[in-house]
């Protein structure tokens, strides 16, 4: 069983593929459709068909190629360009302009996203009032989904989260896949702790200031969502700042590195979601007696989560965000996905097939509804 | 207060990872019982609070007589909070940082009563960048009470992480803390200069 492991990885044969995939098929199905496929609107219906087809035959690839990461980078990047696509639209729609306004602020018309969350905990503890001013229940991207949406798959996946559920993610994930080498080959590791900081300092500024200072002030993805308008030297620091750290962060140090920096360096999310890495039932195992020590799997993770040290322990760090580039790059499956309480080296095929199955559900259904948009858009567009 | 409280939190959580340990074993030294531990601890704390008072109240006079000139108020002080934020942000990510604590400097001295009192004292006059920082902050401020405010902010951020030193030995993960603080000491100076470039530009734009 091993040896065959060793050689054939997790591939699965094209009927055994398919197999695993109709629960996919199904289930996306009746999420996108409602059960009722509607083609009155022919560029609705084909938009939701090539998002349906896309998701599951992404998902068949993952079982009939063994591999991870590729099919799952493929509908992440997807997944972050439609869901930018589909803000832009909307804040085009409601208010005419990408920008927003302190009447937009008042009136609490701001979408609220999952990085406002680590900010939100200490002055909701302390004062029972939520800084953000984002609907709480009803209208677009209102805070009560998000937060449960986050929380649920950040208990389920850990930091699996900022691979599978992140809606910015693909951003410096697809930056990270253009060149072939990098060009900058080392970083101090202390860099690792930022996020942390960055944690640290947002959490106590929002909680003395009552706002959300990483939106107000930090968040790179203001430049490819919504902004503050330009009004006083105040807010166009702020947009020269949130300019600054897309185009580093998320353009050019992931295309000079092939690393996901603004995940690994700034993300104050990612920080509370790698602790949550110790809880979660799913993790990244290594077997030690598969393991021939080459740290091809060090070289390719995105997230600076691997080092020698942590494969010679047999222990992979927690901020593994579980995106499977290792796991495909190790040619004796010797790491691999598992399951918590179970021993590694042991039950890699049935963990990796719950894995995936809960967390490219929770990606295909996540992203569902801005991808079908976008599609409907581009095929609005080109017709 | 908001940013003097975050850039004493922030200075405070590295000067702590990098000092505590040194100060632990003489603050402590010959204690016996909390009571003895926390007298020691209120000495040390009581030191910095009056050394603060006592900058505040200098750094106020000073730059009541160095930025009486409007346009001096504006430009001058955005110069020097990105020249010290540049300092801190150096000090943070520069590979030159100095690993000692100053307040090794009381292995030189018997212990005895005095030792709370002098690491209160070196801690609170070891001239780093956040030092320099919130000294610039009270030489600017209108009033000498916003000046003391300034300075209280500032004491009570970075007095918090002292307050747990007694459980500092129990601490795993050292190092871990030293980074976090440290980096977060550098998104404190991040902080500081873009509050000294917008002062320059609106001192120069006002000015």
């Amino acid at each position: 069983m091993d040896n065959t492991l060793k050689v054939a990885g997790m591939r699965k044969s094209f009927g055994k593929s398919l197999l695993f995939t109709l629960p996919m098929f199904l289930i996306t199905f009746m999420f996108m459709t409602g059960g009722k496929p509607n083609f009155s609107d022919p560029a609705s219906g084909l938009a939701m068909l090539t998002a349906f087809l896309l998701v599951n035959v992404l998902y068949f690839f993952m079982h009939y190629t063994g591999k991870t990461d590729r099919y799952r980078a493929v509908l992440f990047i997807i997944f972050a360009l439609s869901l930018s696509y589909t803000l832009i639209h909307n804040m085009l729609e409601v208010r005419k302009s990408m920008s927003f306004s302190q009447a937009d602020i008042l009136e609490c018309k701001i979408p609220f996203c999952h990085l406002v969350i680590p900010m939100m905990i200490l002055p909701a503890a302390f004062t029972k009032s939520i800084i953000f001013p984002g609907s709480i229940i009803s209208g677009f991207a209102n805070i009560s989904s998000m937060v449960v949406l986050w929380l649920v798959a950040t208990l389920v996946l850990g930091r699996g989260f900022c691979s599978w559920g992140c809606f910015y993610g693909g951003w410096d994930d697809g930056f990270s896949r253009i060149r072939k080498r990098p060009v900058i080959k080392k970083i101090s590791e202390l860099w690792k702790w930022m996020p942390f900081a960055v944690l640290l300092m947002v959490v106590l500024s929002a909680a003395l200031t009552m706002m959300p200072t990483y939106c107000s002030w930090i968040c790179p993805f203001k430049a490819v969502t919504e902004f503050e308008r330009v009004t006083s030297v105040e807010s166009a620091t702020k947009a020269g700042i949130f300019l600054s750290l897309f185009g580093g962060l998320v353009v050019a140090l992931p295309v000079m590195t092939k690393k996901r920096t603004q995940c690994s360096f700034l993300c104050p999310l990612g920080a509370i979601n790698s602790l949550s890495n110790k809880i979660t039932p799913f993790t990244v195992k290594i077997d030690k007696d598969a393991c021939n020590e080459c740290f091809k799997c060090v070289g390719v993770c995105p997230l600076y989560a691997l080092t020698t040290d942590d494969i010679k322990a047999g222990k992979v760090s927690l901020f593994c965000s579980k995106c499977g580039k290792c796991v495909d790059a190790c040619s004796r499956n010797a790491i691999h996905y598992g399951i918590r309480g179970i021993p590694s080296g042991t039950m890699k095929n049935f963990s990796r097939n719950l894995f995936l199955f809960v967390s490219f559900l929770f990606m295909a259904i996540f992203s569902s509804g801005s991808i079908i948009n976008t599609f409907h858009g581009l095929l609005k567009l080109i017709f | 207060m908001t940013d003097s409280l975050i850039l004493g939190l922030s200075s405070g959580s590295a000067c702590l990872a990098t000092c505590g340990m040194v100060m632990f074993p003489y603050l402590m030294a010959g204690s016996s019982g909390v009571k003895r531990i926390a007298v020691d601890l209120s000495l040390f704390l009581i030191t910095r609070f009056v050394i603060y008072f006592i900058l505040a109240t200098l750094s106020w006079y000073f730059g009541q007589a160095l930025f009486s000139n409007p346009v001096v108020r504006n430009i001058v002080p955005g110069i020097l909070y990105i020249f010290f934020a540049v300092m801190l942000i150096w000090y943070s990510i520069g590979k030159n940082r100095s690993p000692n604590c100053p307040a090794k400097i009381v292995k030189t001295i018997n212990n005895n009563r005095l030792v709370p009192i002098l690491l209160g004292l070196i801690n609170s006059l070891g001239f780093c960048p956040a030092l320099f920082i919130i000294l610039t902050k009270g030489a600017t401020q209108g009033t000498l009470v916003q000046s003391y405010l300034a300075f209280l902010a500032f004491f009570i951020g970075s007095s918090i992480w002292f307050l747990p030193l007694p459980l500092a030995g129990k601490i795993r993960k050292k190092e871990v803390l030293k980074n976090i603080g440290i980096l977060a000491t550098g998104l404190a100076g991040i902080i500081f200069l873009i509050k000294g470039i917008t002062n320059l530009i609106g001192g120069i734009i006002n000015g």
